[in-house]
């Protein structure tokens, strides 16, 4: 890893002193041993505080949304794919973000992870990635087979912990709309106090407005204080999403996400009798 | 059990139809359903559904076939999102009877009026819901 970060700091460092950028967006040491911190770096100079390890976790293509700046971001292989999707939803320009991809620096990774190096690039740092598995969702069949009356148990109970901090959302590179549901008052979509009726339908819409768009970077679940179990819904409407459309959200450039369009030949397993008539 | 509370959102250019049909023919349907017209099966947001879930006991969506859309394409674009929303309430253990979809075309009274009393049936044969874990009778 130390060429690597090497790597990183120079072409950072080169960047700002050519001028091709304004401020780069990378990790510097956290305050806490294993947390890493997001920063903005603006002078070449301060470069050497660039970091790459262990506790780079956050997903910093987030930042991207806010930056005014001509910007250089350091990505590992699931903040791009999350660029990617802002690309694709036309939430970023191209050419006002310079991209260095770097391979993810966690030795233990993500359960289920496919993707550790970059599928969007301007320069790719070199180095090896861990090794990546095929993404058997295991959790979620698991979780499946479980009687309904267990589901709901233990899903009632994870979302009875979230205080609606919306951590959750503020984490997640996909939820980036200006103004949330959750947040409108005229109508008032969704309550916003912390009853497990108004909990529940918190979380169950937002799975589904990431769904066909989540990438599964874990953002939401690193971020959320009380540890509710919210991954399982995401990975559900991976899976479905997966098997439906066949379609994983920001592995190739040119992608149109699943719920934007339709097919004429689309099943329809909510219909009674799974639509077989 | 009392007698469950139904929300069904129909579409207005079909489905909506299909229940006036009902109605001036005089077909006999269960009083439980409470109609919401809705512009095309695509207006219909997950949204509506789960809220609607706070406080009736099972929610039907019907919209015109897939190719007889109004719109084209409403309705196909809302096939994705039921298809997900019904995936979804299943994995967390909602009962699949509980939220329904069908398409009801305007000249389908007969089957507005059959699809009825079959949730309501079906709806009462279930548990009694929750209603999110807030349930305040009425």
């Amino acid at each position: 890893m130390d060429k690597c970060i090497r790597e990183i700091r120079d072409k950072a460092q080169e960047l700002l002193e050519t001028g091709q950028v304004e401020v780069v967006i990378g990790f510097t040491a956290g305050t806490l041993p294993g947390k890493s911190t997001p920063c903005f770096i603006t002078r070449g100079e301060d470069c050497k505080l660039l970091v790459w390890d262990e506790g780079c976790k956050n997903n910093l293509a987030n930042y991207l949304l806010k930056e005014k700046r001509k910007a250089a971001i350091i990505i590992k292989g699931c903040d791009s794919r999350s660029l990617v999707n802002l690309l694709t939803e036309n939430q970023l320009s191209r050419d006002r973000v310079v991209i260095l991809g770097a391979p993810c620096p966690l030795t233990e990774g993500c359960e289920g992870c496919q993707i550790k190096s970059p599928v969007i690039y301007d320069y790719l740092v070199s180095g090896k990635a861990g090794k990546t598995g095929e993404d058997d969702f295991h959790d979620v069949k698991t979780f499946a087979r479980l009687s309904p009356q267990e589901r709901k148990e233990y899903f009632y109970k994870e979302v009875s912990k979230c205080i609606r901090c919306y951590a959750c959302r503020n984490a997640c590179p996909a939820c980036y709309c200006r103004e949330c549901f959750v947040e409108n008052n005229l109508p008032q979509w969704v309550g916003k106090s912390t009853q497990l009726a108004d909990n529940l339908i918190f979380h169950l819409t937002r799975a589904l407005h990431v769904a066909g768009r989540c990438v599964d970077c874990g953002a939401c679940q690193r971020a959320c204080p009380m540890g509710v179990d919210l991954r399982i819904l995401n990975r559900k409407m991976l899976l479905e999403v997966k098997e439906l459309y066949q379609f994983e959200a920001g592995l190739k450039e040119e992608q149109e996400l699943p719920l934007n369009t339709y097919d004429p030949g689309d099943p329809e397993p909510f219909l009674a009798g799974g639509g077989e008539a | 059990m009392k007698e469950p509370k139904i929300v069904a959102f129909l579409c207005n250019w079909c489905s909506y139809a299909g229940a006036d049909l009902a109605g001036v023919s005089r077909l006999q349907y269960p009083p439980n359903v409470r109609i919401v017209r809705v512009p095309c099966s695509g207006r219909v947001d997950p949204l509506f559904i789960l809220t609607a879930l706070k406080h009736t006991d099972g929610v039907l969506t019907a919209g015109c076939h897939p190719g007889d859309c109004h719109y084209t394409s409403g309705n196909l674009v809302a096939r994705r999102k039921f298809t997900l929303l019904k995936s979804l309430l299943e994995f967390v253990g909602i009962e699949e009877k509980r939220v329904q979809f069908d398409w009801i075309s305007a000249a389908e009274g007969n089957r507005f009026a059959a699809r009825i009393r079959d949730v309501t049936e079906e709806v009462k044969g279930l548990e009694p819901w929750d209603r999110w874990g807030g349930r305040q009778d009425g």
